[in-house]
């Protein structure tokens, strides 16, 4: 069991340390197919006034100008012992784990990336909760009233749900629940909930409700057919035979059978999302990891998006970690593999 | 938005293993017919593969429809937006739906959202189309190799999965998408974008088939047909075209028809993100990406979403239909 | 039944969900709903009033005033910032050597002294300019502000290494020493060849050339002094040194930060500021409806980025009257214009650029960036109205609805050889929605007289240094047309012509906003007007200038830009300065 862990574990990191080259190289190499130098890279970050030497002194002063291998092996190595930067009058060091100094607003990134990691985490949690819960009962019921009216709309619903970008179901519930009716926070308003937990949530509230939609009308599918299809198992029939109450056969026996790989999406969604609610954090514009992700790739803003990726490889990486080990602890043939 | 999970785990939640004729043998009837009138009797599928064949017509005509029942798309028409009040909305109910507008007009420059909606239809469904198949043909190929094949060459295939699948696959696309240059190998302007969003979009999605293919590869490579076949000295290549090949037919049928509605969302929303289709040329997600400020005025993302929406959703009727019709066990 | 799932419901659930969004849609886009009512405290003033006259006059010190900012600042040290508002706004925490005026309109032109007793004194043919600095003035640590501070603000703004990003006017000007980069990288360089401090409170500077618009350099916020113990280079941007009546607190970069009363600063030293509020406090990165919003709810003051109300906003402001009367117009010192570039064949003949300059919608130009409110004024000119020396004339008359004078157009196309028209590429910013509807209604427009464009969007970040800005990229691929737009860096001819009408800015490895201007005789123009001493004579040679350049027809004027902008229900001394063409954010004050 343990080599099992120690082998998965190397392996994210393996992992990590591959997604970080691939970013640097999307945004190193590719530009260089239409042509661009470490000049033309530095237009970015310079001003209108620029002359050709203040390009030329920018290039220097961010590095571009070294080889690329070169600048990538830089930045590793601030992860780990943190890097010293000089800004003209000083030098500043920036410690451990150091992602380096955002090109356009020179704030270091580590602890932008602290910052916006709770608007994530709580769109998140918060509706992962709501989905799962939501999903899973319906689901279940669907299930055990199979061929009702209930499960008959349940399961038209949820295929509306499926089918359904959240970019529009969320922008429809803006215009409608925001604007139109008053009674939710219109985009952007997010308050912390070291702050205020009753705004905290208030703030929160359609987008969690927006996402959750989205992802329970799946779940809900997905444990339907899972229950439909313990349901006909042997087992329960003598769960049944041997006197005990349907409710006892339903959750004890049914539901953890049909509830397993249910569980594993979940982890693997929470992983993805937590890396990445791109979409949903642009829709209703909270400043979270996403929104961060976005700005700083239409910025080229290099160490921001490192930062991010970086981030989001992470939590996937964690989250199929912990889904590979509850499967090694559950079905102990995959630990062989 | 979870695109691939979506699709992977509906199929991991209830892996379709190639049925085989039900019926006795005297019956004779192929694995094809027995599907297709399962299929018929499935009236909402049905629904949506008829509402996906129209489409692919309005995509196909797309210019003559547009000259009989709508404007140019690109064509301005100013004089029905109110600038004078200085609101530049469209003068009329329900964002100036006319009989000449059948959807109404853009704020501000009053182009016809009809004809928009038409020609949008042939990028997302293109993009889609092509990317599907990009990815089938890299998941099958991979998938079918690494099942058969086995040791070290399958060890190999599942570790690359695992990497494209632990990867936050939409950030590395629209920074992949928002990077790249806007002329290179020899293309230049929608025409690269065009191939490079096929090439993202399919190349980021391929572990999600090819996983699946994998497993049925393995479950079928222990069927006593493929033993018989081998006893009697037929060659891999051989095993793999006859006897795997058409058994596997199914599955990537199936699974490619449930894959296409992911991609028209995944295009949807790198347009919606402005890393996609450059304008002026519709597409579904630019449009309501640009509707976004003009929140106020509704009736210009209602349009673009509800095409995606019905698209996406006829896709989900007929793909489900389809596997239903191909292994009735799963999902019922 | 074996099918479990019966068509009709299933059916029937997708259309119901169907129903709901086509419900919650539809309705009509109009319905306002005017949460807020007419409420505004004191006397109603009407729609624009700002702009000529101070709306709710008052001189009560106190309260609070409440700014946000939709975006960043570029920088909050003023030695590299380089927005217009944030000019207008580094005047709180910090006093240059002359300073733009706290009034409204035309007034707020006028260049008064700031930390300065008075106007430069020119000598050696404009060349050297003496200014004499006010005695007692003090940073926020009580140490007293001298000459030595101000060239030292001077000389590290020049580091362009450290500081990117901000305007580059001292570099070209000053007689620096050869290979000066900066006092952190030649500290023991000898600069007294561009500036001398003979005393504490005198500061001489050399310019090559003759400037005789010195005064107007002299209001850079660069010129702000900078205390040379306390300064940490790029790093100065967090713990700017105030000299000004109020000094940070709180700073939390990208999120907010406050500015607080300094109390080193002495009134008696300073005729120019009233330094009403006690205290102002500034979000960052806030949503741009959500600012709006809240002006309108009473929960903020200002939009510091003066960018204008949101397109949502837009419409629920135009359309109700109790809104609008409580909104600006302002004409900014912008204009959003497009270059007609002549090195790209068939325009490098003049009727064939004329041809353009007629058969353009003129509206159609003005709807994409907003409409007569929100995007601007028809222009005919390239400096704005609000900019001394503008004249008015229209050489391009494009008919009485300004939608393009067909006839004409075609004439000049005959006249240059294309009567059916030609082909040509049209560049724009990929990232800007108005400069995309622009690059549109030129398409639309010049088609009509079988002009055929094809849009070529750019990334913005390169566009500049690139693409448009790239005079020989621009040639191989035929960009005949580019989008373009120009704030003026201060209201004089200078400050708007110089960086776009002379050719000698054009660089063939790229980054220049001219990219279509060559006429030596304007560069002549140029050079000559900023010999002349005479204000209002100077101010006569730009309108030469402007009117020079356009019979070249190398620049479409499109509009002069106007944005809408909300006042707040809590604030006084509310007035649009011409200076910045925004609100003045020096002589506001707060009711509570």
């Amino acid at each position: 069991m343990f080599a099992y862990i120690v082998r998965r574990l190397l392996w994210a990191v393996v992992l990590l340390i591959v997604l970080s080259m691939v970013t640097f190289g999307i945004f190193y190499l590719i530009p260089r197919l239409g042509g661009a130098t470490p000049e033309t890279l530095a237009t970015r970050y310079v001003g209108r006034a620029a002359t050709a030497e203040t390009v030329h002194l920018t290039a220097e002063r961010l590095g571009f100008l070294d080889p690329v291998p070169v600048q990538y092996w830089n930045w590793l190595k601030g992860i780990f012992v943190g890097a010293d930067y000089d800004f003209g009058a000083g030098v500043e060091h920036c410690p451990a784990p150091c992602f380096g100094y955002s090109f356009i607003t020179h704030q270091p990134v580590w602890p932008e990336l602290l910052d916006r990691a709770p608007v994530t985490i709580s769109l998140v949690i918060g509706a992962s909760i709501i989905w799962l819960v939501a999903g899973v009962t319906i689901g279940v019921i669907s299930a055990l009233r199979r061929g009702t009216l209930f499960d008959r709309s349940a399961m038209g619903i949820a295929l509306a749900g499926v089918s359904l970008p959240i970019f529009f179901t969320g922008l429809i519930a803006l215009a409608f629940f925001s604007y139109r009716l008053g009674i939710t926070s219109p985009g952007g308003h997010y308050v912390p909930f070291s702050e205020n937990p009753a705004q905290w949530a208030y703030s929160l509230l359609l987008p969690w409700i927006t996402l959750a939609f989205l992802f329970s009308a799946q779940y809900a599918r997905l444990t339907r057919a899972g229950m439909l299809e313990t349901m006909t198992e042997d087992y329960i029939r003598t769960a049944r035979a041997k006197g005990l109450s349907e409710r006892r056969v339903i959750v004890k026996h049914a539901l953890r059978g049909a509830l397993t790989p249910v569980l594993t999406i979940f982890g693997l969604d929470v992983g993805l999302l937590l890396g990445g609610a791109v979409l949903t954090e642009k829709t209703f514009s909270l400043n979270g990891l996403g929104k961060y992700a976005l700005d700083g790739i239409l910025n080229n803003d290099l160490p921001k998006i490192l930062g991010v990726t970086l981030v989001a490889g992470f939590f996937v990486i964690m989250a199929n970690l912990f889904v590979d080990l509850l499967y090694g602890v559950i079905d102990p043939r995959v630990r062989l593999q | 938005m979870t695109l691939p999970p979506e699709a992977g785990a509906e199929a991991e939640a209830a892996i379709p293993e190639a049925v085989l004729a039900g019926a006795g043998p005297t019956e004779g009837r192929s694995l094809g017919q027995i599907a297709w009138m399962r299929l018929k009797r499935d009236k909402v599928a049905l629904a949506g593969g008829a509402f996906l064949i129209f489409l692919i017509l309005v995509a196909i005509f797309a210019p003559l429809i547009v000259k009989y029942l709508g404007d140019p798309p690109n064509e301005f028409h100013q004089e029905l937006i109110d600038t004078a009040g200085g609101t530049l909305a469209p003068i009329g109910r329900f964002g100036g739906m006319s009989w000449d507008h059948l959807m109404g007009i853009e704020p501000v420059n009053g182009r016809d959202i009809f004809s928009r909606i038409v020609y949008g239809s042939r990028i997302s469904l293109l993009i889609a189309f092509l990317a599907t198949l990009l990815s089938v043909l890299i998941g099958t190929t991979l998938g079918i190799i690494s099942g058969f094949v086995g040791g070290w060459t399958d060890t190999f295939t599942s570790r690359l999965m695992d990497v494209f699948l632990a990867f936050p696959l939409l950030v590395l696309a629209i920074a992949l998408a928002g990077v790249f240059p806007d002329q290179a190998f020899g293309l230049q302007g929608n025409q690269l974008r065009i191939a490079l969003l096929i090439f993202i979009i399919g190349f980021f999605n391929w572990p999600y088939i090819g996983r699946i293919i994998r497993g049925q590869t393995l479950s079928l490579r222990e069927r006593e047909f493929v033993e018989s076949a081998k006893s009697i000295g037929a060659r891999r290549g051989y095993i793999l075209r006859t006897e795997m090949l058409p058994n596997l037919m199914a599955p990537i049928l199936v699974y490619s028809t449930l894959l296409i509605p992911t991609n028209i969302l995944f295009e949807a929303a790198l347009s919606f993100l402005g890393v996609g289709i450059r304008p002026p040329t519709p597409s579904w997600g630019g449009m309501l990406s640009d509707a976004v400020v003009y929140y106020t005025q509704p009736h210009f993302m209602f349009w673009p979403g509800m095409a995606i929406f019905a698209t996406v959703l006829a896709f989900n009727l007929f793909g489900d239909g389809l596997r239903d019709a191909i292994d009735p066990r799963a999902n019922r | 039944m074996n099918h479990s799932r019966s068509w009709r419901a299933r059916g029937l659930a997708a259309v119901g969900v169907s129903a709901a969004l086509l419900l919650a849609a539809c309705g009509g886009g109009g319905g306002a709903s005017s949460q807020q009512g007419s409420g505004s405290q004191g006397a109603q003033a009407a729609f624009n009033a700002a702009s000529t006259s101070v709306v709710t006059p008052s001189d009560q010190k106190g309260g609070t005033l409440k700014f946000a900012n939709p975006g960043d600042w570029d920088t909050l040290d003023p030695g590299e910032t380089y927005y217009a508002w944030s000019w207008n706004f580094a005047r709180n925490y910090g006093r240059s050597l002359m300073m733009f005026k706290a009034a409204p309109g035309k007034e707020g032109n006028q260049l008064v002294p700031d930390l300065a007793e008075g106007p430069g004194q020119a000598s050696d043919g404009a060349k050297t300019w003496t200014y004499k600095l006010r005695q007692g003035v003090k940073f926020e640590d009580g140490t007293e502000v001298t000459s030595a501070d101000v060239k030292y603000a001077v000389l590290r703004s020049t580091d362009k290494q450290t500081f990117p990003n901000g305007p580059a006017y001292w570099e070209a000007i000053l007689d620096l020493p050869n290979g000066y980069k900066g006092p952190y990288k030649s500290p023991n360089a000898n600069t007294d060849s561009a500036i001398e401090t003979p005393d504490k409170y005198t500061i001489v500077f050399h310019s090559k050339q003759p400037f005789a618009a010195f005064d107007y350099l002299a209001q850079q916020p660069d010129t702000m002094p900078v205390p040379k113990d306390k300064d940490t280079g790029a790093k100065y941007r967090n713990s700017v040194v105030s000299s000004g009546p109020y000094k940070f607190a709180d700073l939390q970069p990208g999120k907010s930060f406050n500015l607080v009363r300094n109390d080193q600063w002495d009134p008696a030293t300073d005729p120019n500021r009233k330094a009403l509020p006690d205290r102002m406090e500034v979000s960052l990165n806030v949503n741009p409806d959500d600012v709006d919003n809240r002006i309108l709810s009473g929960d903020l003051d200002v939009d510091v980025s003066a960018v204008g109300v949101q397109p949502a906003a837009q419409s629920r402001v135009l359309q109700d009257p109790n809104l609008k009367a409580n909104a600006d117009n302002p004409l900014g010192t912008r204009l959003n214009y497009t270059s007609i570039i002549p090195t790209v064949p068939p325009l490098d003949k003049i009727e064939c650029r004329k041809a353009v300059m007629y058969a353009m919608d003129q509206t159609g130009y003005q709807a994409a960036y907003g409409g007569p409110f929100a995007g601007g004024d028809l222009a005919t000119t390239i400096l704005p109205p609000n900019i001394p020396g503008y004249q008015a004339f229209d050489l391009f008359p494009n008919g009485q609805d300004h939608k393009g004078d067909l006839d004409a157009a075609k004439k000049s196309l005959e006249a240059c050889g294309q009567p059916n028209g030609f082909e040509t590429n049209i560049g724009y910013r990929a990232e800007r929605p108005k400069e995309k509807a622009t690059a549109e209604a030129f398409q639309q427009a010049l088609g009509r007289v079988g002009i055929k464009l094809t849009l070529k969007p750019y990334p913005q970040g390169d566009y500049f240094a690139q693409y448009c800005g790239l005079p020989p990229y621009v040639v191989k691929n035929k960009l005949g047309l580019c989008l373009n737009s120009w704030g003026a860096d201060w209201p004089d001819g200078f400050g708007f012509l110089s960086q776009i009408v002379d050719s000698r800015v054009i660089r063939e490895t790229g980054g220049s906003s001219n990219m279509s201007v060559r006429i030596p005789e304007v560069d002549q123009m140029l050079d000559k007007a900023l010999t002349e001493l005479n204000t209002d004579k100077r101010n006569q040679m730009w309108g030469e200038i402007d009117k020079r350049v356009m019979e070249e027809a190398v620049i479409y004027p499109g509009v002069y830009s106007k944005t809408l902008l909300l006042r707040s229900k809590n604030a006084t001394n509310i007035m649009v300065t011409d200076a910045f063409g925004e609100y003045d954010y020096l002589g506001m004050g707060a009711q509570k």
